[in-house]
């Protein structure tokens, strides 16, 4: 992210070529977070509003901040944990609007799966153990770490790994971690495949209900384009209440973009949609991301939101 | 020839065999491994579907510009290196400089600067194919029979002539050999930049397929994209037999 930030200057020189595009390109990574936006676009929600969208499906979270700065994208879905390195970064990016935010359902999907011949009785049974998070300072990993502090344990203590989703089967089976930090579908599968347990439910003991992926957008171009944001703010909020409701419409959506099986999508409920974000639910964020020595400057919240 | 070609394929062939055994009575549940006959059916859907194809003209459009705006920086400098004994050693350091640097460590610089689609990626494949383009053709020059350099000084030719009649033509089958290997890497480098930022292309799809825990369609892209790197070197071959002769494939194993 640094390297990023260290030419963020010769970019902003670059965007404006690659800006002129009529379509609005709104990116996120293959989850159920931007689903409002999936919804729109297939409901007709966003052509209703007068905004032309297409979606694009990015592999790795962290590549959206510079997507986005590219013109590559004019919006994109970034988690919390990503949008705030990039700030802290340099990298002048605002949030938008919101996309998707912990609640009960969401918490209850993410655990921490440990392979068989491992038992985590209490939270500090993770000390020495390897763990494998599919991203380190990513969503989950930030989220791990919080939960073992407020239980009073070291996270120094535990030894952490990257291991991607689709590959955390596999590694768990083969013994190559102790445990990983996942979500559903994950769970269900790898515990009908009998290769392990759930060891803890750190999200549910969190009980947070901050953001996890929200939309955002180069300063620059939101302020040249205010009518652009009103619109996909309106659509956005059309949207959110069909994903939370209609598990019909937004399986399709969601299936549909992230190129899952419908099957598998209808598995799991999608992560709570809430188009409205407020400054004191990436205060957390930053609260907790600075514990964590993962941000260097004191990100200012008046500046990152967008009014 | 061909009897020593099946002979050729017995391993492979053995192999998959073993693999869908394997599969079947192991009853595999796996997000990264499927038996072979999952795999040829995910192919032939993609194929059906025509996403395949598609995802194969975005890497080949990328990897072909790619390896012609490469070759033909690599080609000149090369050339005007071999020629120009001064001016290759003004470069030296700055050639020597650049060539290390792994052209994906140049993908997020080029993300921020190019954004995604065909402009990164070429740039990219570009990068990565000058460099053996530049070293190879500079010592063909450097190779050539020095009186040839005499006739065409006898012959009082221009600078440009003694390149395009002389230098150019005795240089050729090295080059052409150069501009093989810059193929190959072109191919890698096109599927490296879409696996780790460029949505298009096969390597594109061989992410969404995993991420959609699809390890059939997955496996399918990666014998596509190893199928397209044989069919490039092969056909490369026969151009470069058909080009020189036996002759410029001497010292090569087949």
């Amino acid at each position: 992210m640094k390297t990023l930030a260290g030419v963020a200057l010769a970019a902003t020189l670059f965007a404006g070529a690659a800006q002129a595009q009529n379509k609005l390109q709104v990116g996120c990574t293959a989850t159920t977070d931007c689903a409002s936006a999936m919804v729109a676009v297939d409901e007709g929600i966003f052509k209703k509003h007068g905004l032309d969208v297409e979606m694009t499906l990015i592999g790795i979270n962290s590549n959206i901040p510079a997507a986005i700065l590219s013109g590559s994208i004019q919006i994109g879905g970034p988690t919390s944990t990503v949008f705030l390195q990039a700030v802290d970064g340099g990298l002048d990016l605002v949030a938008v609007a919101g996309a998707s935010v912990m609640n009960a359902n969401s918490n209850a999907n993410i655990t921490a799966f440990v392979r068989n011949g491992i038992t985590i009785k209490e939270p500090k049974d993770f000390v020495g153990k390897k763990v494998g998070a599919p991203g380190l300072g990513a969503f989950l990993h930030v989220l791990f770490v919080k939960w073992l502090v407020e239980k009073g344990v070291d996270p120094k203590g535990v030894n952490f790994v990257e291991v991607t989703f689709p590959t955390m089967a596999d590694i768990i089976k083969s013994g190559g971690v102790d445990a990983v930090l996942t979500a559903e579908p994950f769970v269900t599968r790898m515990t009908n495949a009998g290769l392990g347990s759930i060891g803890a439910r750190y999200a549910a003991e969190l009980n947070r209900t901050e953001p996890i992926i929200f939309y955002a957008a180069s300063r620059d171009w939101a302020e040249k384009n205010p009518d652009v944001i009103r619109k996909f703010r309106a659509a956005i909020a059309e949207a959110a209440p069909i994903v939370n409701d209609d598990r019909e419409k937004s399986a399709a959506s969601i299936a549909k973009f992230t190129k899952q099986s419908i099957e598998l999508v209808k598995a799991s409920a999608p992560n709570k949609s809430e188009p409205v974000l407020k400054a004191e639910q990436l205060a957390w964020w930053i609260d907790i991301m600075a514990s964590q020595k993962m941000l260097q400057s004191k990100v200012d919240l008046n500046k990152v939101m967008l009014k | 020839m061909s009897g020593e070609r099946w002979k050729a394929a017995a391993l492979p062939v053995a192999l998959l065999v073993a693999l869908e055994i394997g599969a079947r009575a192991s009853g595999i549940q796996s997000d990264a491994l499927a038996p072979p006959s999952a795999v040829a059916v995910a192919l032939a859907e993609a194929f059906a579907d025509g996403s395949i194809i598609g995802a194969t003209r975005d890497t080949l459009a990328s990897a072909f510009a790619g390896l012609l705006l490469g070759g033909a920086v690599g080609l000149a400098l090369g050339i005007a290196l071999g020629i120009f004994q001064p001016f290759d050693r003004l470069m030296e350091v700055t050639i020597e400089a650049l060539r290390p640097i792994p052209s994906i460590a140049l993908l997020p610089i080029a993300l921020i600067a190019l954004g995604f689609g065909y402009r990164m990626e070429i740039v990219i494949v570009a990068f990565a194919c000058v460099w053996p383009i530049l070293i190879l053709s500079r010592a063909a020059v450097r190779s050539i029979e020095p009186r040839l350099i005499e006739v065409s000084r006898a012959l009082k030719l221009s600078p440009g002539d003694r390149v395009r009649k002389i230098i150019v033509p005795a240089a050729l089958p090295r080059i052409f050999l150069a501009f093989r290997l810059a193929a190959g890497i072109a191919l890698i480098v096109a599927v490296t930049v879409e696996i780790a930022i460029n949505p298009i292309g096969l390597g594109a799809s061989i992410m969404t397929a995993q991420q959609a825990l699809r390890p059939d369609l997955m496996l399918a892209y990666l014998v596509w994209i190893g199928l397209i790197g044989y069919a490039l070197n092969a056909g490369l071959v026969v151009a470069q037999k058909h080009l020189f002769g036996p002759a410029a494939l001497a010292g090569e194993a087949r």
